[in-house]
């Protein structure tokens, strides 16, 4: 049974794709009501200033517009705060809307402890693609960074380890998943076999690489009893 | 079945020069390429390359419906330098390129190669920027078999032609068409500006020295 709050953001599913080549800004979804969200609210009170716009979409996802430069403490504040922490970072990923338009870095978390997910966005202008990197935060942000590193060419301060992840290390044609990129690649077919064939096979496989199994991180657990919503579920 | 059923013509024929005493054949006599061709094309031991969803129907050929081992392919050699043909199922991005050709200069000789589906043989669907178009830019192919993928029976056919063409060869002649570099085998009979000029923007071969935009580089 769909209520008013899972059915909000439909109407842009229905609607279907936004082409890239219309210009200017359009986001799909409804203006979000952040009373709907406890993190939304409470992002919205302290962070006043670095929250850009708050959407919803399709069935009841809540996407939080940030400021860039105010990412990294907005993420590990929403990581450590009890009322909040968020403990799991499913996905660090971004879009290129094409255009000109400023790529979007995508954190999608989500919290074990409150049983509840939020999407955060930043807006990177093309001239100016870097963030910081929340490999610090969770471990998990790694190859993820990477990966975006590699198809998007975001750069990531204060990343460990920051190299191409699916792409050849001396790649040298760009970052595909760029809006801009042609689909079959910069060069002719001919010098990307020679490119593709002098490749050294052995970097491939880099002994830290493949050591599996590192120690879990540990992320400080909650006594039982402290949370708000411990409450509420001795109410019901 | 004794190797006497086998020979051409049952063994009693004037074409195997055998003899015969009482109590069966003494000795036989037959061509040196007869005989290892034989033995060659009855024990090929496949190396699977297995990179997509061909590699799913490689293995139904392997199992027990289709059957491989009745064709000699008794045993798949997960170790290259154990194996006498290279089935490459599955498209092989460029990153993959020089592991494929590794895997296959590893192989001993005599060797062959079975370019098995669409994005193998020719890149399938998959005409962009990370795709090797065609594994015959990497290394030098005996038998293409089309399918999305082949059924087993293709793959089964493939195998079966491979083994007609060892059936043909001849020690003497064996190493003519072997040459490592598929990029020096594989010139086509026709200029490089002729290639160029048919292929055109949606042109895929190794010969093809333009942009993806047309333009010469």
């Amino acid at each position: 049974m769909a209520d008013k709050k899972d059915s909000a953001g439909l109407d842009a599913v229905d609607a279907g794709p936004v082409s890239s080549d219309v210009s200017g800004e359009h986001h799909a979804g409804t203006e979000g009501d952040a009373s709907e969200h406890a993190s939304v609210a409470a992002l919205r009170e302290r962070f006043a200033d670095a929250v850009v716009r708050h959407r919803v979409y399709s069935g009841g996802q809540h996407v939080v517009w940030i400021a860039p430069e105010k990412s990294h403490e907005i993420l590990a504040w929403l990581r450590d705060d009890p009322d909040h922490r968020y403990d799991m970072m499913s996905d660090v990923t971004a879009v290129d809307y094409g255009n000109g338009r400023p790529v979007n870095m995508v954190y999608q978390m989500y919290s074990m402890v409150h049983k509840r997910e939020l999407r955060l966005r930043c807006e990177l202008p093309l001239d100016a693609l870097e963030i910081d990197s929340v490999v610090d935060l969770w471990k998990v942000a790694d190859w993820l960074e990477r990966e975006v590193f590699d198809l998007f060419g975001v750069t990531f301060n204060g990343h460990p380890d920051l190299r191409r992840i699916l792409m050849p290390a001396d790649y040298a044609e760009g970052h595909p998943l760029r809006k801009d990129f042609p689909l079959r690649g910069r060069f002719s077919r001919a010098e990307q076999t020679r490119r593709a064939l002098n490749q050294d096979v052995e970097r491939f496989y880099r002994a830290e690489d493949l050591s599996a199994g590192h120690a879990p991180q540990e992320v400080a657990p909650v006594e039982v009893g402290t949370l708000a919503s411990d409450d509420a579920e001795g109410d019901a | 079945m004794g190797l006497k059923d086998i020979l051409p013509g049952g063994g009693t024929s004037a074409t195997t020069g055998a003899l015969f005493g009482a109590g069966g054949p003494t000795f036989l006599t037959s061509k040196v390429d007869w005989i290892v061709n034989w033995g060659r094309r009855n024990s090929l031991w496949p190396m699977p390359f297995g990179t997509a969803c061909c590699a799913i129907e490689m293995m139904a050929s392997a199992a027990s419906n289709f059957d491989l081992a009745r064709f000699g392919m008794e045993r798949m050699s997960f170790s290259p330098r154990q194996a006498d043909v290279l089935i490459c199922a599955g498209r092989v991005p460029y990153k993959l390129a020089p592991v494929l050709r590794r895997v296959w200069d590893q192989m001993p000789q005599p060797k062959w190669c079975i370019s098995m589906g669409a994005c193998a043989s020719s890149g399938g669907v998959f005409d962009v920027y990370s795709m090797v178009q065609g594994i015959d830019t990497i290394i030098p192919v005996d038998v293409y078999i089309p399918g999305c993928p082949p059924r087993p029976e293709g793959l089964i056919y493939g195998l079966m032609m491979i083994q007609e063409k060892i059936r043909q060869e001849s020690l003497s002649r064996h190493f003519e068409h072997r040459a490592e570099d598929p990029t020096l085998v594989a010139r086509p009979l026709a200029s490089d500006f002729e290639v160029a000029e048919l292929s055109g923007p949606f042109g895929n071969s190794t010969q093809q020295e333009q942009l993806s935009s047309g333009e010469a580089v």
